[in-house]
């Protein structure tokens, strides 16, 4: 099983890294190794906005944000930024291996 | 059925109060077959919040279930990609950009309405005078169906609700929940040809613009319906009842110390007016020792997860400054409540602030009975208020 590193940075700054199994999305990686901050209450089907991240540094370009995605983006909170996205709309794939994230 | 402890419980007593036997399930026997519901529940909030997600094992398609006999087969009783191609098809008339530039303004217009007719009576019922209307009135307006009263509205959304509850197989009940949906047919009849030439955001017309078959389209209304009526209603009564008895939370509100949302959140982790979410299981399953058979009835019971102990500090506590997130009240899976965003904005952006800021001096007038555990509120609430300002 192929697997790659992503890494979230906490609310209060710290660090935690996971190796993650290629083809899950990143929402679901979050809750696997108990990310605080990301809830995840919809389980992906892009109702809640509850697993907002920003992302930090991406080895590779990310999916373009598709319009329902974009939709819920602005019910975020805190506040969107130009990095925002949704983790349950993001697929690990190798490309993104060493992924960094932050929870908001 | 499962092999997960009995737990017997008083039908009446449950339907009156449902948190103490709630609380000792959860102590006792976090999953629980109680025979009067002829059901195994789910009360923790953790395990409900993990299983609700296994949707291959805990199905929402329920074809004997008795919304889908009565209603037919919404998109809440589909799972996997029928249920997201029709949650998609729907999104455009409930999701938050469509909310915000659309809905809000007919809320607030309403709603003033509303409150502009009654304010010079000095006294209502905030649940049948009030809340029922605004919920009614935003109703119409988000299905579609601008052609029925919001009292019709109020009638064929209980009258569905009980049809759907009636496990006793009541043949009364039954033929109102026929006369119901035969009603909501007959407005859609009449709104289809309106909305095929003017489409709109409405939750009517966006199916239509999407090519969804209409058995289809009309089921999603009915869900909407039923759905839609009683929780909005429910909550904007329940949460002024709740402001009201916790003044100094009503404070902290006013002086900017806290928000209506921030109270919105905390009053459905508190009393969550969808109180269980049916589901059928699909395969056999284990989970925490207890064995699932297939066709075994299970229920979430959301409003005991939201009182979970090992999740929330004195869960029995109403406090709008505490951290809600981990609260299931909209449900916590893919069927998680479409309508979420409509109702933020209705209750905690339009009616509850318009209600406290229209009607002075805003104070109960009698008692306030609650009931229900599947969907709970307040059954009847007289207010008074003062008449004219100054």
């Amino acid at each position: 099983m192929e697997t790659i590193s992503v890494t979230w940075v906490l609310a209060d700054g710290s660090r935690q890294s996971a190796e993650v199994v290629t083809g899950g999305t990143l929402m679901q990686a979050a809750l696997d190794n108990g990310i605080d901050g990301i809830v995840g209450q919809c389980g992906g089907s892009l109702a809640c906005a509850t697993c907002h991240v920003i992302v930090e540094n991406a080895p590779a370009s990310l999916p373009e944000i598709a319009p329902d995605e974009d939709d819920m983006l602005d019910m975020a909170e805190p506040e969107r930024t130009s990095t925002s996205r949704l983790s349950c709309q993001l697929v690990a794939v190798p490309e993104l291996d060493g992924i960094l994230l932050r929870v908001p | 059925m499962s092999n997960a402890p009995a737990y017997e419980i008083d039908p009446k007593a449950f339907w009156k109060d449902p948190y103490p036997d709630l609380e000792r399930m959860r102590v006792g026997a976090p999953i629980a077959y109680v025979p009067q519901l002829a059901a195994t529940l789910l009360t923790r909030r953790d395990d409900i919040f993990e299983n609700e997600k296994k949707i291959e094992i805990f199905s929402s398609d329920q074809p004997q279930g008795l919304m889908t006999v009565l209603m037919g087969q919404n998109l809440m009783r589909k799972d996997g990609a029928a249920h997201m191609a029709e949650r998609k098809a729907i999104f455009p008339s409930v999701s938050p950009k469509t909310v915000k530039a659309v809905w809000k303004a007919a809320f607030e217009k309403q709603t003033g309405k509303a409150l502009e007719e009654l304010r010079p009576l000095g006294a209502a019922d905030m649940v049948k005078d009030i809340a029922k209307r605004i919920s009614g009135e935003a109703l119409k307006s988000i299905t579609g169906l601008t052609n029925m009263s919001w009292q019709e509205m109020d009638r064929v959304s209980q009258g569905m609700i009980d049809g759907c509850a009636n496990y006793a197989g009541d043949r009364d009940v039954e033929a109102r929940c026929h006369d119901c949906t035969a009603s909501i047919d007959r407005h859609i009849d009449e709104m289809l040809p309106l909305l095929r030439k003017t489409p709109d955001s409405s939750m009517l017309s966006v199916q239509i613009q999407a090519g969804m078959p209409e058995a289809s389209a009309r089921a999603n209304i009915k869900l909407a319906i039923s759905g839609g009526q009683n929780e909005p209603r429910d909550v904007i009564a329940g949460l002024v009842w709740t402001l009201l008895t916790h003044p100094e939370q009503l404070s902290l509100i006013r002086t900017g110390g806290a928000t209506w949302l921030q109270a919105f959140e905390e009053y459905a982790r508190w009393i969550s007016p969808i109180g269980m979410s049916p589901r059928r299981v699909a395969q056999a399953y284990t989970l925490k020792g207890v064995t699932f058979e297939p066709e075994d009835r299970v229920f979430l019971m959301f409003g005991s997860g939201n009182r979970d102990e090992s999740v929330f500090d004195a869960p029995e506590k109403f406090d709008i400054t505490r951290d809600t997130s981990a609260s299931i009240a909209f449900g916590a899976g893919p069927h998680f409540c479409a309508g979420a965003w409509a109702s933020r904005c209705l209750i905690a952006e339009v009616a509850l602030p318009m209600i406290f800021e229209r009607l002075p001096d805003l104070s109960l007038a009698g008692d306030v009975p609650f009931g229900g555990w599947a969907f709970r509120g307040p059954l009847e609430m007289p207010v008074k208020w003062k008449k004219r300002s100054g």
